[in-house]
């Protein structure tokens, strides 16, 4: 096996001072894509801005390594810049920052030297056409006025520009119709090999149809309840998630 | 001099004697103090050279020039078409007399405390004239510069635009960080002709230790064509009084401002349009970020008097603090004294939002170069409205020195 690309144990983390991560604890080899269910509030988002190094995520307890460095030790753009990626649920608009401009700066910042502007719209391009991505969004603003596919479909253009080493996709699939879904996949899959580990978080199977998860994990009030393989999505998709203590009504998956 | 200069300055110099002192008890007064302006005109004790200030240079320029420390100075001419006359205002006094007698004053008065100080003591300024459907392609500059060698400065500009002819002027303010207090006065009128376009920018670059009074007043003809550009970034109190008389039907007036106030710095902006012609725009529109313990206070009025209808006039102010201890007031005022018109103000203040920062350094962008982006792109809508490109060239320097940590000197 792999060296871990990612290795969290024990994490604790609260927001507002109410704990929501109880003690996770993942190990993610480099190369392999897990994925990460579970139901609505059970902490996947908080574990994937902790990871990120959101401000107002307290980590309380445990420890992160992320390729062989102590993550919790780093501000969230050197996070960045060592390699990982977090496409977020709800991507934010940056009012007045063009979609290129923000491109060009963060590249250049995470590659640590600037890249030539035609390297750069190089890069562009092939990009935006692997994710069918409009170029003629290029003149808008950050996000601003963006469909809620659209955001997605950034944020997965995004982490193909960047290269990271490892990226948490937090429910990229949500909102996507399918056309969309198979761009997006069709994205992930381009950029997935030996030098990518990846956490997808998704309610749904849909996308695990596309994207195959090597390892499957469920989270549950804030810790990790079960890891199966591929087939634990179809029998969480039967299921739900009453065999891990949630009330009939509200374990439909997705709900 | 000839004999009406004379009198305008005899007038000015009897009128700010006889005016009663500003106490700062007055509405108008209320954020900045009159006598940190030196509003009465005292003199001042000079606070002594402190190096050269970055005056830059005459590249892409029609006609450039430098005035140190308000002096009488030759304009460099590089490029003028024929018959536009870019002359030291001075000197025109007597080479244009016709042309200056016609204008000068005629925007600001000699009543207030401000325009009386200006007009009583100033020395060297920019004179612009461009004749009828001439085009101006680049900008013309003026540079104010505060040495250190005078406690007391003045800089005066008169543009006049005739029928259909199209410039941009500057007017930069420029001074090294001064190890004491420059009072500066700076006076801007801008005449507009029918169908004519103007794109005036006052620069307000100064190091520390300047406190500037400025007054900018333009008169939009018909179907005229005005941008005031306000672009405040360095003084220690700067108050900046730009003025639209839209005075001409179917003209498009707008005052743009853009600022960023950091350490103690105090901007005051004071921004009015007045409709004195009906079918016409206006647009006054005020945009700065705020850091340290910076203040800064907008007031914005939109006036339409009887008889100006189908007038449409907009108003906004919106200021982005970066910490606490930066304030910043916004007082957005209308008087609309005729019906059948479209006006609308707005003003706010809001904080950097986390989520915007956390976005942009979750993708590898450091912290400052984050902020960098967040306030450049907030300042973003006015700089859509500026036609000069290289203004946001340099508001991103400007903007970067302000955020990167000072080094402290050894
Ligand atoms: N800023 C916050 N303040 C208070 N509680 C919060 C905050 N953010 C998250 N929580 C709480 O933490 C818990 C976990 O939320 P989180 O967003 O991590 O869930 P999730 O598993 O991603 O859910 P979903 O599937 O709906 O996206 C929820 O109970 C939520 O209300
Ligand atoms: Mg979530």
């Amino acid at each position: 096996m792999a060296d871990p690309i990612l290795d969290i144990a024990g994490l604790k983390v609260a927001v507002d001072g109410k704990e929501i991560l109880k003690g996770v604890d993942l190990r993610i080899p480099q190369g392999e894509v897990h994925a990460l269910m579970g139901p609505n509030g059970s902490g996947k988002s908080t574990l994937a801005y902790a990871l990120a190094g959101h401000p107002r995520y307290d980590v309380t307890g445990g420890t992160v390594t992320f390729n062989g460095e102590d993550l919790l030790d780093m501000d969230p753009d050197e996070r960045a810049r060592a390699g990982f990626f977090l496409a977020m649920q709800y991507p934010v608009e940056v009012p007045g920052v063009s979609v290129l401009n923000f491109l060009r700066t963060s590249m250049n910042a995470t590659r640590g030297e600037e890249i030539s502007p035609r390297d750069f719209m190089k890069a562009f391009k092939e990009n935006s056409a692997l994710l069918e991505f409009d170029s003629s969004f290029t003149d808008r603003y950050l996000n601003e006025g963006f469909s809620g596919g659209e955001k997605k479909r950034h944020e997965i253009l995004q982490m193909a520009m960047l290269r990271p080493k490892f990226a948490v996709l937090d429910e990229t699939d949500s909102g996507l119709d399918v056309d969309a879904l198979k761009v997006v996949s069709k994205g992930v899959n381009a950029l997935r090999g030996p030098d990518l580990g990846c956490l997808l978080i998704t309610h749904y199977t849909r996308i695990l149809r596309y994207i195959a998860p090597d390892v499957v994990h469920v989270m549950f009030e804030g810790r990790i309840a079960r890891t199966g393989g591929p087939e634990l999505a179809d029998h969480l998709e039967e299921n739900g998630y009453v065999e891990f203590g949630a009330s009939e009504m509200a374990s439909a998956p997705g709900a | 001099m000839a004999s009406w200069v004379a009198e305008t300055r005899d007038e000015a110099e009897r009128n700010l004697a006889s005016l009663p002192a500003l106490t700062g008890q007055e509405e108008d007064w209320r954020f900045t103090k009159p006598a940190s302006l030196g509003m009465d005109g005292a003199p001042l004790d000079a606070p002594g050279p402190s190096g050269s200030p970055r005056v830059g240079d005459e590249a892409g320029r029609a006609a450039w020039l430098v005035l140190d420390d308000g002096r009488p100075a030759a304009p460099n001419v590089v490029d003028l078409p024929d018959g536009v006359i870019v002359a030291e205002l001075s000197d025109a006094l007597t080479a244009h007399e016709d042309l200056v007698r016609a204008h000068l004053n005629s925007l600001v008065g000699i009543d207030s405390h401000a325009g009386a100080l200006n007009a009583a003591r100033w020395d060297g300024g920019l004179f612009v004239y461009v004749p009828r459907g001439v085009h101006v392609e680049r900008p013309i500059e003026a540079v104010l510069t505060a040495t250190g060698a005078e406690g007391r400065i003045y800089g005066r500009t008169l543009v006049v635009l005739e029928e259909g002819a199209k410039a941009t002027v500057i007017d930069r303010y420029v001074s090294p960080d001064l190890g004491g207090t420059v009072q500066a006065s700076t006076v801007a009128e801008l005449v507009v002709a029918q169908g004519a376009e103007l794109e005036h920018m006052t620069s307000v670059s100064w190091g520390s230790g300047v406190h500037h009074h400025a007054t900018i007043a333009a008169a939009a003809g018909r179907d005229s064509k005005v941008r005031s550009v306000v672009v405040t970034l360095g003084g220690d109190v700067v108050r900046v009084e730009p003025t639209l008389r839209v005075v001409g039907p179917g003209a498009d007036a707008r005052a743009l401002g853009l600022f960023f106030a950091s350490d103690d710095q105090h901007f005051e902006h004071r921004v009015v349009s007045v409709h004195e012609a009906p079918d016409s725009y206006s647009n006054l529109l005020y945009k700065g970020a705020l850091k340290d313990t910076s203040r800064t206070v907008f007031y914005g009025n939109l006036i339409v008097p009887p008889g100006a209808p189908h007038t449409d006039a907009y108003q906004t102010n919106r200021n982005l603090i970066l910490n606490d201890g930066a304030s910043a007031e916004t007082i957005p005022f209308l008087e609309i004294e005729t019906a059948e018109v479209k006006c609308s103000h707005a003003g706010a203040v809001g904080r950097v939002d986390d989520e915007h920062l956390f976005y942009l350094r979750s993708r590898g962008v450091p912290e400052v170069e984050a902020k960098q982006l967040i306030v450049l792109g907030f300042l973003q809508e006015v700089l859509e409205m500026v036609a000069l490109e290289e203004l946001r060239e340099e508001l991103h320097e400007a903007i970067a020195a302000k955020l990167t940590p000072k080094v402290a000197a050894s």
